[in-house]
C-alpha cells in the first residue's frame, strides 16, 4: 500500500507539472485541446492526492507501524478520532493534507469554470498546478510520509508507535488545523485568477466578482482556525493563554490582517474602482504570506511551541517565495495602464479615506507582527547576538493600533461616500461619542484605572452605538413605512443589503472580541498546594479540595482532583481538573477545569501532586470577560454567512462623476 | 502493570515537582516581566510564565526576590540578570545601537504609509469645479433620477 502511496504522489506531481505546461503551452497556442488536458490533469492530481491521503489515513487507523510516519505519530491505544488527527500531527503529513485541500480547491475551480472565464482559466489552472507542484516536491523528496522503517536493506516494524502528542489529543486540534489549512490553501484562489487577469490584461473588476465568495469564505476559515487555535491554547496548555505572539501564531494572524484589508479596499475598487494596483499587491500579499507562515512553522527558521521540528523544505519554500513575488511585481509594474483609478477622490473626509486608512493601519500592524516575528534572526544576522522579542514588544506596538482600528471600525462605515462634512459628522456620532466618554466615566468612577482597557471598553461602547444607530435608523424606517415590527423590519433591512449589515455584524463580533480582550488587563492567578479538606482563595473564589484520585486506561495515567467552589459560602461549582500522564510519550497533559460565565472564567488547573502525592499543586485563575472572545467569533461567523446571502436588492454602483457645485444660495441663470 | 504504571507516575510528578509556588509577588512579576523565558518552549516572561517547576523561570524569580531584599533596583536587577543570559533574557530588544530599530520601525512604517495616503490623496485628489449654476431643467432631472433610484429601494 506505501508503494501505492508514493507512486501516487509522484504521479501527482508529475501530473501538477503537465498541468502547469499544458495550460500555459495552451493558452499561448490558443489550443483548447490542451488546455482541456491540462484541466483534466487538475482533476487527476486531485484523485492521486485523494487516494495517497486516504493510504496515509487507513495506515493510521489501522496501525501500519511499518511506516516512519505512522510509527512516530500514532500507536495502538489512541482513540480512533486522533489516530485520523494524527494524519496532520506531523511534517510529512500535515504537508500531505496541505496538498489535499489544495487539490479540492483546484478541482472545484476548474469544475465551476469549465465553460466560464474561459481566457483567464489557463492562467489560473497555472498558478493553482505551481502551488500544488512547491507541494508535491516537498512530500516526495523533503518529507515523504511513505518512507518505511528499515533495517538493512528489509522493511521492519516497530510492535507500536509513538503516538500523537498529548496535547494534541484534544478535539478542536481534530478540527483546528484542516479549518486553519482551509483558509492558508483557500487564499491561492483569489490570487491566481488575479495573476490571471494580470496576465491577461482584463480591464475590468470581473476577478473581483468571480473571486469575492472565495475570499470571504477563505477568510472565515482563517479567521475560525485561529479561533480555535486560541480556544485549544487556552483549554489545553494550562495557563490559559490564548494568544501569546508565538511566531507559528503570528504567522496564522500575517495573511489574515492582509485578507482583511482586502475584504475592505475591495469595496473601494467594486463602487469607486479605485484602489486596483493596491487589491492586487493586497491578494499577492496574503497569498505570499500564507506560503511564508507555511515556511516559518516548518523550516525551525524560529523557535516555537507550536512548530515542526527543523527539516530541509526551507529552500523550496524561499526558491518558490522569491521566484513567485518577482514574477507578481514584474507584472503589476508592467500592467499599470490596466490598473489604473476611474474615479479621483473627492475629499479628505470621506468613506474613501477612511479606508485608505483602514488599510494602513491593518498593514502597520501586518508589519509589526512581521518585523517582531522575524527580528531575533535578523538581529542575529546583523550583530551576530541573540536577542528576544515577546510579548512585551508585540503589545506595546499592536494594542495602540489595535485601539486605532477599533476607532476606525465605528467611524468608517458611517461616514458619506465622496465627501462628509463637519455637520454630517456631528449628527452621525455624536451620540456615539457621549456614549463612550460616559463609559469611561463610569468605569472611572467604579476605579478602574487602566488606560489601555479603559480606552477599549469607551471604544466598543461607541463603536456598538453607531453599528446599532445604523440598524436602528433603517429599520425604523422600513417598520413605519411597511407597517411591520422592529425584528421583522431589521431582518428585511439586513436582507436587502446583506453586505452592509452582514459587514456590520462582523465588527460587532470584533468589539465582542476587544471586550474579551479587554478583560485580560485584570486576570488573577494563584498557584497553592492543598491537601483533602484544605481551601485555596482566588478573587471571590473559595476553592475547597474534596479529594484526589487516580488511575489510567490504555492510554494514559491520571490523577484528579475534585474542587468544590463556593461564593459568599454558597456553592458555585465542582471542578476536576485532571493531571495525565501518556503512556507511550511518558508526557505529562493537564485537563483544566473551567467554569465559563459572561462575566469572567474560573480556571483551575492540576499542575502537580507533592512528593508524597497526598496534596495537589492548583493553580487557579479568574479571567474576566474572556468568554467573549469566543462570542465574538460566533457573531464574525453570522456575520459572515450574512454576508454570503445574495441581497434581496441588486445593488448597483454608479461610477459617479462630480460635473460642477454650485454655491449654496445661488440663483439658477440661463446659459 | 498498574503499579508500575503508578509508580512512574509518582516518579515523573514527583522530578517535575520544584517547589510548592504560590502567587508571583507582583513586585517579581514586575521586574519579571521586563525579562523574557528562555526554557526554550514557552514565549512567556519571567513574570507570567505559568510552567510549573520552569527550569528557567523559577530559579530567575528566587534571584529577582533576593535581589530585591538586599534593595536592589529593578534596572540593576534586570542589568545583572542581562550581564548572565545576554541581551536575549530581555523581553523586549534593547533600545540601542541597531536592535532600537526593532520598536522604531513599525512606527516608521505607518509615518510612510501615512505619507504615502497624503501623496495618494494630493495625486487624485479632484479640485471642485466651480460652474455658475445648473439649469432648473437640469436640476430637475438630477431629482427625477434621484426619486427613481429611491424607489427601486422601497
Amino acid at each position: 500500500m506505501e508503494n501505492l502511496g508514493a507512486l501516487s504522489i509522484l504521479l501527482g506531481l508529475c501530473l501538477a507539472i503537465y498541468a502547469v505546461i499544458g495550460s500555459l503551452i495552451g493558452a499561448w497556442k490558443q489550443n483548447a485541446f490542451l488546455i482541456k488536458s491540462a484541466e483534466r490533469a487538475v482533476i487527476a492530481v486531485w484523485g492521486l492526492v485523494t487516494l495517497a491521503s486516504g493510504i496515509l489515513v487507513h495506515a493510521m487507523i489501522t496501525g501500519d507501524f511499518r511506516l516512519v510516519y505512522v510509527a512516530q505519530y500514532s500507536n495502538l491505544a489512541m482513540p480512533t478520532i486522533y489516530k485520523f488527527a494524527a494524519w496532520w500531527g506531523g511534517q510529512a503529513g500535515s504537508l500531505l493534507l496541505w496538498n489535499f485541500l489544495l487539490s479540492c480547491y483546484a478541482l472545484v475551480v476548474v469544475l465551476q469554470n469549465r465553460n466560464k472565464h474561459r481566457q483567464i482559466m489557463p492562467y489560473v489552472t497555472a498558478v493553482l498546478m505551481c502551488t500544488q507542484v512547491l507541494f508535491l516536491v516537498l512530500i516526495c523528496f523533503a518529507a515523504n510520509p511513505f518512507e518505511v522503517l528499515t533495517v538493512g536493506k528489509g522493511i521492519t516494524a516497530v510492535p507500536d508507535g509513538k503516538g500523537l502528542n498529548p496535547l494534541l489529543q484534544y478535539w478542536t486540534m481534530v478540527i483546528h488545523p484542516p479549518i486553519l489549512y482551509l483558509g492558508y490553501v483557500g487564499f491561492v484562489v483569489p490570487f491566481a485568477f488575479a495573476l490571471g487577469s494580470l496576465i491577461t490584461r482584463q480591464p475590468g473588476d470581473n476577478w473581483i466578482h468571480t473571486t469575492r465568495r472565495w475570499a470571504i469564505v477563505t477568510w472565515l476559515f482563517q479567521t475560525a482556525g485561529i479561533t480555535l487555535g486560541a480556544g485549544w491554547s487556552y483549554a489545553v496548555l494550562g495557563w490559559g493563554g490564548y494568544w501569546v505572539w508565538d511566531p507559528v501564531e503570528n504567522a496564522s494572524f500575517l495573511p489574515w490582517l492582509t485578507s482583511t484589508a482586502f475584504l475592505h479596499s475591495v469595496m473601494m475598487q467594486e463602487k469607486k474602482g479605485m484602489m486596483k494596483v493596491w487589491n492586487m499587491v493586497l491578494v499577492s500579499a496574503t497569498f505570499f504570506l500564507s506560503i511564508f507562515g507555511t515556511f516559518l512553522t516548518r523550516s525551525g527558521i524560529v523557535s516555537s511551541v507550536h512548530a515542526f521540528a527543523q527539516s530541509p523544505v526551507g529552500p523550496y519554500f524561499l526558491t518558490f517565495l522569491a521566484l513567485g513575488i518577482v514574477i507578481t511585481t514584474w507584472l503589476i509594474l508592467d500592467r499599470l495602464e490596466f490598473l489604473k483609478s476611474e474615479t479621483p477622490l473627492e475629499s479628505v473626509i470621506s468613506r474613501e479615506s477612511s479606508f485608505l486608512f483602514n488599510n494602513l493601519i491593518l498593514l502597520a500592524s501586518c508589519f509589526a507582527i512581521l518585523w517582531g516575528t522575524m527580528f531575533p534572526v535578523i538581529s542575529e544576522a546583523v550583530t551576530g547576538e541573540k536577542i528576544s522579542v515577546g510579548a512585551p514588544f508585540f503589545n506595546r506596538v499592536n494594542i495602540p493600533i489595535g485601539l486605532f482600528l477599533m476607532f476606525l471600525t465605528g467611524v468608517g462605515p458611517l461616514i458619506a461616500w465622496r465627501r462628509s462634512t463637519a455637520e454630517s459628522l456631528k449628527r452621525a456620532f455624536l451620540n456615539s461619542a457621549i456614549g463612550g466618554l460616559l463609559t469611561i466615566g463610569v468605569l472611572m468612577a467604579f476605579g478602574m484605572r487602566h488606560p489601555y482597557a479603559l480606552m477599549s471598553f469607551g471604544l466598543c461602547m461607541f463603536v456598538t452605538l453607531t453599528i446599532s444607530s445604523e440598524f436602528y435608523k433603517g429599520s425604523r424606517s422600513i417598520s413605519n413605512k411597511d407597517g411591520i415590527g422592529m425584528f421583522p423590519a431589521m431582518i428585511e433591512l439586513t436582507h436587502r443589503n446583506t453586505r452592509r449589515y452582514g459587514g456590520y455584524l462582523i465588527h460587532m463580533g470584533v468589539v465582542l472580541c476587544f471586550i474579551g480582550f479587554s478583560g485580560a488587563a485584570f486576570n488573577l492567578d494563584l498557584t497553592q498546594e492543598i491537601g483533602e479538606g484544605q481551601t485555596m482563595k482566588i478573587g471571590r473564589y473559595i476553592l475547597a479540595m474534596k479529594n484526589i484520585t487516580m488511575g489510567e486506561n490504555d492510554n494514559y495515567v491520571w490523577r484528579k482532583a475534585m474542587v468544590e467552589a463556593t461564593v459568599d459560602g454558597k456553592p458555585y461549582a465542582i471542578m476536576e481538573p485532571e493531571g495525565r500522564v501518556y503512556k507511550a510519550q511518558n508526557e505529562p497533559y493537564h485537563s483544566v477545569g473551567i467554569v465559563r460565565r459572561l462575566n469572567e472564567d474560573l480556571y483551575i488547573n492540576f499542575a502537580n501532586t507533592s512528593v508524597d502525592g497526598k496534596k495537589a499543586v492548583i493553580q487557579a485563575y479568574v479571567f474576566p470577560l474572556v468568554s467573549w472572545i469566543w462570542i465574538g467569533f460566533w457573531v464574525m461567523f453570522a456575520g459572515t454567512i450574512v454576508c454570503l446571502i445574495p441581497s434581496k436588492v441588486r445593488l448597483e454602483y454608479a461610477r459617479t462623476q462630480v460635473v460642477g457645485m454650485v454655491e449654496k444660495n445661488a440663483i439658477p441663470v440661463e446659459k | 502493570m498498574r503499579f508500575q504504571w503508578k509508580s512512574s507516575l509518582l516518579l515523573i510528578v514527583a522530578a517535575l515537582c520544584m517547589a510548592q509556588e504560590s502567587m508571583v509577588p507582583p513586585a517579581v512579576r514586575r521586574v519579571g516581566e521586563r525579562l523574557s523565558c528562555l526554557c526554550g518552549v514557552c514565549k512567556n516572561t519571567v513574570g507570567t510564565c505559568d510552567m510549573m517547576g520552569c527550569h528557567y523561570t523559577a530559579p530567575k524569580r528566587e534571584q529577582i526576590a533576593s535581589m530585591q531584599a538586599k534593595g536592589e533596583s529593578d534596572d540593576a536587577i534586570v542589568a545583572a540578570i542581562v550581564k548572565e543570559q545576554g541581551n536575549q533574557a530581555l523581553s523586549e530588544p534593547p533600545q540601542q545601537g541597531f536592535n532600537a530599530m526593532a520598536l522604531l520601525m513599525p512606527f516608521v512604517m505607518i509615518a510612510i504609509g501615512l505619507s504615502a495616503i497624503y501623496w495618494f490623496i494630493q495625486r487624485n485628489r479632484r479640485q471642485p469645479v466651480t460652474v455658475d449654476a445648473l439649469h432648473p431643467e437640469v436640476l430637475d432631472r438630477f431629482h427625477a433620477a434621484a426619486e427613481k433610484e429611491f424607489e427601486k429601494l422601497d
